[in-house]
Parts: C-alpha cells; structure tokens; sequence
C-alpha cells in the first residue's frame, strides 16, 4: 500500500523526467543530422556572408533552429531551458547549444523546444500511467480475493471445523480438511493431535472419577449394608440402635455429597442425553407433587403460572426436573413461616423466562456473587443441613442446557431466580 | 428363591448374604467372574445379582451368559461405576432391574419382590391391615369395603414399603432413601418423614384407627403384622 502511495506521489516527477529525457535525445539526434548535412553540404548551405540561419515553425514556434557565427570562442555542449525572443513573444524553450568549428571560424547552433510543447505531451503520458497503475491495483485485490476464498479456503474451514465450536468429549471422529497445500495438512493433523491431547485428558478425568466413585461408593455401600443388618437384629437393644441411628445419619451425609458431586461431574463431562420433550407446565407439577409435604410443613403458599403451551425440545427431563426442584427447594428453605411462592413463566423481549421468588431471608448483596460455588456456606443460612451443592447442581444444569440463570436478591425480603431458555430449547408455539 | 450373588467385595457379599438369608432366600455367592459363569451354566437360578466391576471378567458378558442358560433368572445389576450409558446398556441386554451402590438391602427385596410380582402376574395382592385393605396392584387402600381417597403416590409408596418389610423397624433415612433417592439434593437430613406419617394417620383416622402403624420411639415407624 506505501509503495502503491508512494509511486503516485512520485509519479509526475518521473514521467517529467522520462520526458525531459526523451527531448534532450531528440534535440541530440536534431543536432547529429544538422551537424551531418553541414558536414556534408558545407556550411554555406545555412550561412551566407555572413548572415544568421534561423527557422522555426511559423505559427506557433513551437520548436526553432538557428546557426550563427560564435562572437565567443568557446565550447559549449549543453542543454538548458531558457527564453528566447521570437518574432515578438517571449518564449520558454529547452535549448540545445552546441558550438563547432568549420575552418577558422566558431559556429554556434541552437536547437530549441518549447517547454509548453513538452508539458502537453508530459500530461496524457500522466494520466495513461496513472490509469495502468490504477488497473493494477485492482489486479492486485481481485488476486488477494481469490488467493484467500480459493486457495485459503481449507485454512478458514480447519479453523471453523476444528477450532471454533470444538466441543469436549467430541464425538465425531477426525475427518481430514480437504487441501493439496502441504502446509495445510500439517497444520490441521496438528490441531488434531493437540484436540487428541485434550481429549485424552478428559477422558482421564472421567475415568478417574468413574473410579473414584467406584472407590468410594464400594465402602459406603459396605457401612450401610452392615448398619441395616444391625438394625434388622433382635438381639440388639434399642439404646444401641439409637446410636446406630446417628451413624446411618453420618453416612448418608457423606453419600449425598458423593453422589451430588458425581452428579455435576457426570453432567459437567457431557455424559446425560438431551433427548427428552417436556411439557414445562408438567414438569412444574410433578416438582410440586414431590415438594408438597414441604410447603405444607411451613404453610407457604405457591402459585404457578406458567402458559400451557411452553414445551422444552432437546432437554434432560431428569436433570431438569432436579434444576427445578433444588430451586423451589430453597424457595421454601429459605421462606419464613406463611410465606408466598410465585413460579412465573413469562416471554420478555423474545426470550422465554421461568422465574421462581419466594419472600424468603434473600441473600446480601456481597455474597450474590458466591452463591453458586461448591461447599460455600454462609453464615446466615438458617438451616444447618444443608452442604452446599444444591445451587452448583442448578449451575451445572443449566450450563448442560445452555440455559442463563439471573438472580436478583433483597435481604429480609425475598429472592427471584430467572431462569432464561435458550431459543432452540423451547418449542416455537403453532 | 435360590439367589446368586457375584460380588467380588467379599464383606458386602456377606452383609447380602445375611439378609437374604434372614429374609428366607437361599443364598450362593462367588467373587469372580470364572466361578460365576460356571455356576450360571450348570445350576438354575431364581435369582441373580451381578456386579459389573468384576476384576475378571466383563460384567455385561455374564449378564448375556445369565440370559443364555437361565433364562428364567431374574437378573439385577450392581453397580458403582458412574458411567450413564452403563445403565442403558444393562437394561438393553435383559438385565431386569439396576441398582446402584451404595443400595440399601431393603430396596434390593422390594425391588426383587416387585420383579416377582410383575413375572408371574400375582394379581389380587390385597393384603389385609386390621380394618384396612392394602392393595399392591391398584395402588390402593380402602376400609372394609369404601375406597379411601385423596391418599397421595408418596404416602401410599411409605405404606407399601412398609408392608413388604412388615415387623421391621425402618428409620426416616430408609424410608426417605426409598421415596426420595433418585433425587439430588441438598439435604442430607431433611426429614418429612414425619409429616407424611402424620397425614397418613389423619386420613386413615377418619374410619378407624390404624393401631398397626406403630412409632418406634427414636427409631422409626414399622407395620405390625402378627401372622
């Protein structure tokens, strides 16, 4: 681009150059031919006792010649511009001087051209540059054009297939980017080996944790069989079955949190299926056929308004069905005594929005932003049974289906959690 | 009932063993794959508990050998591994029923009870709690003869399971084990036990009382049935 720039700004110089070039060659060959013809014919042919040969074009003096005996004697070989007076007018010419000799005289010839003669010529020369210059340049970007749609192309379509949208575990197998450009082939089996890298190590990781439940779970499984055949016994007193109790209490503790963190595990490793349809409104009411006993227990009342016709495309309804109920789950948790429920489902500027608010204790302002990190407690919540994983596994979830969740929260008053769906997710009312 | 346990943890296969036994199933049990797939081709089995996490053989492979030579067997996945599609697979190979660890042995009978009743179509399972009907197939319970309504699915899922662990002691962790284990949640001890067991006797007080739903003070809830 600089050179292109350059060029132009450069361009009337050269062309002024390469002409004022071209006149001096001409006046030189002028000068050979008049220099050869007095060579030839004898000086007398111009001058004659005496006089001055002068001649120039009649009308518009556009170029002159002129011979006379050198007053001076001198050796001039040169070419400059200068004016000369002709018939009248003042005239710039670029002028050959030239002095020679013939016996013992000093001869001076002068072969002019006008400058304005020059210029005229300078100007089109000018513009037909300019114009094949311009032509190139539009050469130059048709050829980028193509060089980058044609032969770039299975660069641009590594980088869409293999780069961007790569998703982890992948689950189509390697397909070789079409391209007789060696460089190419090199850089898309090499994305590939680095994606195979990355696989690998994710399915390290799911190995592990399919091991290490594995690991855990056995012993879990061992302590509660062994607890459940103590209980069944007639020989064992019921002071020690109490105490029993609090050790079956403890283990399954440590059993929900195993399998909650497998949970977010599995579905963090991709490995649910979204292929289920459900019926949102449906799903809402078998949440509260299963929370009921719950909302009874606090007598919170619990209206839900969700139209008829939201159904969910391509979701896990088990997931889903899990998302919903730890939400409405901490709606009453976290509600007071007689408090309200309200699940709205609402279409706000084109996205379908499930918002559950309670009139619960809320949540301060400075821990918003934590609330859905594993294992973190706060010191407000009420409710000591509780170990936090019960947002991270609304997090994954929704995560797992794309779907954005907003939280808005006032302490002491209550709570609202929005749950955004996805276009693709919800299916397009008929 | 002949059971066969492939288990390769030997102190959970005993703790298995034990209650089966106490519960009047005939037990065998082996710790690997090898002895499993010749008992399963030489003996008849009612039925067998598989566990997938065999050291030495692939667990799915006995299930299709269980399928080969006992046909009749009920076949019952174990399993700690966490894999999902393992679940779909086992069920799609024959396998009746999955449980995974850590299970609790009473949910291992009821599911083996319910495999039961469902193979050989027992009908009229009606099963008689001093003035009260309780009945397993219709899901169900009625006084002499009046339908009792408005009894709801986890209320009548307590009473049932209950009843099929008649005269034992359950404690809220099983019972809320059985009517809320496939959720995930964040409570470990939340209990609304209580609550359901409280509605269940307001709803069945109104015709008469159910004296055979017994309290066992610091422990639990359990039907008495003398028999």
């Amino acid at each position: 681009m600089v050179i292109v720039v350059l060029f132009v700004l450069l361009l009337p110089v050269l062309i002024r150059d390469i002409n004022r070039k071209y006149t001096d060659n001409w006046l030189h060959r002028q000068k050979d031919k008049v220099l050869q013809t007095v060579r030839s014919q004898g000086i007398e042919k111009y001058i004659q006792n005496g006089e001055g040969f002068g001649s120039y074009n009649a009308l518009l003096k556009e170029e002159y010649v002129s011979m006379d005996v050198d007053s001076v004697d001198r050796s001039l070989d040169t070419i400059v511009n200068e004016r000369r007076l002709v018939e009248g007018d003042t005239i710039q010419y670029r002028i050959l001087s030239h002095n020679f000799r013939i016996g013992k005289k000093n001869y001076l010839l002068e072969i002019g051209k006008s400058i304005d003669t020059i210029n005229e010529t300078t100007a089109p020369l000018q513009n037909i540059a300019f114009e094949i210059l311009l032509g190139m340049v539009l050469l130059t970007i048709l050829a980028d054009q193509f060089y980058s749609t044609y032969v770039l192309r299975p660069l641009g379509r590594i980088i869409r297939t293999k780069l961007i949208g790569q998703k982890f575990p992948s689950r189509t197998p390697y397909r070789k980017v079409v391209t007789s450009t060696t460089d190419f082939a090199y850089l898309d089996i090499s994305i590939y080996k680095m994606m195979q890298t990355i696989e690998n190590t994710f399915q390290k990781e799911r190995e592990f944790i399919s091991n290490a439940s594995h690991e855990l779970m056995t012993p879990i499984s061992i302590m509660q069989s062994k607890i459940e055949n103590m209980f069944g016994r007639e020989d064992i007193n019921d002071e020690v079955k109490e105490r029993l109790l609090e050790f079956q209490r403890i283990l399954n503790r440590l059993k929900s949190i195993t399998k909650t963190l497998l949970l977010i595990s599995q579905i963090e490793n991709e490995q649910f299926l979204k292929e289920d349809h459900v019926q949102v409104g449906d799903l809402l009411q078998e949440v509260y056929d299963e929370i009921s006993i719950r909302l009874q227990e606090k007598n919170i009342n619990c209206e839900i308004n969700v139209p008829a016709d939201w159904e969910l495309e391509q979701v896990n309804k088990f997931l889903l069905f899990n998302l919903v109920f730890n939400l409405v789950n901490n709606a009453i948790k976290y509600n007071k005594e007689n408090g309200s429920i309200w699940i709205v489902g609402a279409k706000v500027d084109k996205h379908y929005i499930l918002s559950i608010t309670d009139t619960g204790i809320g949540i301060d302002a400075e821990q918003l932003p934590h609330i859905f990190n594993r294992f973190k407690k706060f010191s407000k919540s009420l409710q000591q049974d509780s170990f936090g994983l019960g947002l991270p596994i609304v997090r994954s979830i929704a995560d797992f289906h794309r779907i954005q969740i907003e939280v808005e929260s006032e302490a002491g008053l209550g709570s609202t959690f929005r749950l955004i769906f996805p276009d693709e997710a919800l299916k397009k009312e008929k | 009932m002949n059971v066969l346990i492939v288990e390769d943890e030997r102190a959970l296969t005993t703790e298995m063993e034990l209650f089966l036994q106490s519960n009047n199933y005939l037990c065998e049990t082996c710790y690997n794959g090898a002895t499993a797939s010749e008992k399963i081709a030489t003996n008849l089995y009612d039925f067998i508990l598989i566990d997938l996490g065999l050291p030495d053989y692939e667990g799915l492979d006995l299930l299709k050998e269980a399928k080969k030579h006992n046909p009749e067997a009920t076949c019952i996945i174990l399993t700690a591994r966490a894999a999902v599609d393992d679940r779909i697979k086992g069920l799609d190979l024959g396998a009746d029923d999955y449980l995974s660890k850590p299970f609790s042995l009473l949910e291992l009978q009821s599911r083996m009870q319910a495999i039961t009743r469902r193979k050989f179509g027992l009908k009229n399972a009606i099963v008689a709690l001093g003035n009260f009907n309780i009945d397993l197939t219709n899901r169900s319970i009625s006084f002499k003869d009046i339908p009792i309504n408005g009894i709801t699915k986890k209320e009548f899922d307590l009473v049932a399971y209950m009843l099929l662990h008649k005269n034992r002691t359950l404690t809220r962790s099983q019972l809320s084990e059985h009517i809320w284990g496939s959720l995930v949640n964040d409570d470990y001890d939340s209990n609304y036990i209580d609550a359901h067991i409280k509605n269940i006797r307001k709803k069945l007080n109104v015709f008469d009382t159910p004296d055979w739903l017994e309290t066992v003070r610091g422990l639990g809830y359990r039907i008495n049935i003398n028999s």
